[in-house]
């Protein structure tokens, strides 16, 4: 009898798995999958352009997976020289620009897409065909299920599944950013020479897994559905001299952080502003342990993260109550 | 509970002296459209007074109360145009509050150029073409000395703005980046904004 609970639990469980991808069509997510695996499986090299508001930057892009090992390297080709180099989702060197005082979380495991997770928060279609960087195109939507995130609009590669084209969009249908290949090669395997970092590219410094308890003190009240708590740290701003705790969620592919960092009598300033797909709330928040600023970063809509912001809570205060 | 105890909360709330209780009674009370309606206006009113820059394009009011109204929305379907038209009313009335308040408190921080760049917003476009303009107009000002890695965006010069926000922005990008994720997404964001 005691199977009874277990049994009916399975089966409730199982059919809201159904009812959840009733919306969503097993070509987009196998299209997914074919994604996830391509970025796997399959070299290549290329570039490509990125645009959001007020910035529009051009890159090469060069992957190679060899020996089941995967290497990237990405090099910004106007303005400065921004460049990345990963080998198994593992940051080796980041250049000057982009590495100020954030050192590589220590779980940086390689993320991958997953549909079947990705169906409980977006309805996944196939849309129609395009063509992008001269190569057929299949066009996957993700079509967010409530109003806490945005579409995407992914054109795959019809021949291998590389993303040629990522559009992300607003409730009012208004771009946000475009991410567009312009070249792609799959047929010429990217050489030593071309994964080769630059002597701009600076190593990551490897930080033990920092004192998580500034970042255990704090808890949301209310998050988005389907956003998981990713990664959190803390860290030290020297220039302030104040402990920056970090809080970052995720439901698959969007994400956002929360900065908490005490501001003593200082006044700080509520603000909202949106930065192409990005969007940063600051809120003041007194806590027992005096004044501190909360702050919502992330790719999400703005009343979210305001919502987000609202219900941050001190998790001692709570107790002491 | 009185319109005017609910009042009195919110206004805590919105000048960061609600307690939990308070906070509480405002998210209870968020399905209310005059609440939401108060808290808009209250949200002006604060903005002006602080002489903080709203983008007009950021319609407040419809995004918060579309984030706070998710529970309610299913039963509140029959309530018949009336609502829809009031919620169209508030939008309206803030994003004229907004730019009426953005020109009289911030008249000398204002550009030109920054003002072309918000008027195509305005405009609710959904294609991308429209916003070239806009694009155009940023970077004829850029070789005005811009500060920071938001000079691209729309934090441009902007008085009081919170020093911390360009630092959170960055991490928020970089700790994506970081995080080895399977497109390249990320890592065009963090350059961007680092692009000046």
């Amino acid at each position: 009898m005691r199977a009874l609970p277990l049994l009916s639990l399975l089966l409730g469980s199982s059919l809201t798995v159904q009812a959840l991808a009733a919306n969503s069509s097993p070509e987009a997510s196998e299209w997914l999958n074919k994604l996830a695996r391509a970025e796997q499986q399959q070299s290549y090299q290329g570039s490509f352009v990125y645009e959001r508001n007020g910035s529009f930057s051009s890159h090469d892009i060069w992957h190679r997976v060899q020996d089941g090992k995967v290497s990237e390297r990405l090099l910004q080709l106007d303005g400065s020289a921004q460049e990345i180099v990963r080998v198994n989702g593992k940051v080796q060197c980041v250049s000057g620009n982009l590495v100020t005082s954030v050192s590589a979380p220590p779980d940086n495991a390689a993320r991958v897409l997953d549909p079947l997770k990705l169906m409980s928060w977006y309805d996944l279609s196939v849309s129609g065909e395009s063509r992008v960087a001269g190569r057929d195109a299949v066009v996957v939507s993700l079509t967010p299920r409530d109003q806490h995130r945005y579409a995407f609009e992914l054109h795959l590669d019809r021949r291998t599944g590389l993303p040629l084209r990522s559009l992300m969009l607003n409730d009012k249908g208004q771009l946000l950013e475009r991410f567009q290949m312009t070249r792609l090669d799959t047929d010429t395997v990217p050489t030593d020479a071309d994964l080769g970092a630059g002597a701009a590219c600076r190593p990551v410094d490897k930080i033990a897994p920092g004192t998580s308890e500034g970042v255990a003190g704090w808890r949301s009240d209310w998050l988005p559905p389907g956003f998981e708590l990713v990664n959190s740290s803390v860290r030290r701003d020297p220039e302030r001299k104040s402990t920056v705790s970090s809080l970052m969620y995720d439901d698959g592919l969007a994400r956002f952080s929360v900065f908490l960092e005490p501001i003593g009598n200082e006044s700080g300033i509520d603000t909202r502003a949106q930065l192409g797909p990005t969007v940063a709330v600051s809120r003041r928040l007194t806590t027992p342990k005096g004044k501190v600023m909360v702050t919502v970063v992330g790719e999400i809509p703005l009343g979210t993260a305001e919502r987000v912001a609202l219900s941050m809570r001190a998790q001692d205060a709570q107790a002491r109550q | 509970m009185s319109r005017e105890a609910l009042q009195e909360s919110l206004s805590a709330v919105m000048d960061n002296e609600a307690d939990e209780l308070e906070l509480r009674r405002v998210l209870n009370a968020v399905d209310d459209a005059e609440t939401r309606a108060t808290w808009s206006r209250y949200q002006i009113a604060r903005a002006a007074m602080h002489k903080e820059l709203l983008m007009p394009k950021l319609d407040i009011a419809s995004a918060v109360s579309a984030a706070l109204a998710d529970e309610a929305v299913p039963a509140k379907v029959k309530q018949g145009p009336w609502r829809s038209i009031g919620r169209l009313a508030v939008a309206a009335s803030v994003t004229v509050a907004v730019l009426a308040g953005v020109r009289l408190y911030n008249q000398d921080e204002i550009t030109g150029a920054q003002l072309a760049a918000q008027q195509p917003a305005q405009q609710g476009l959904s294609m991308p073409q429209v916003q070239g303009p806009a694009v155009l107009a940023g970077y004829s000002e850029s070789n005005e000395q811009p500060t920071g890695p938001m000079a691209n965006g729309v934090l441009q010069n902007q008085a009081g703005w919170d020093q911390r926000l360009p630092g959170y922005l960055r991490q928020h990008a970089q700790e994506s980046a970081l995080k080895g994720n399977e497109t390249a997404l990320p890592y065009a964001r963090a350059a961007s904004l680092e692009n000046r």
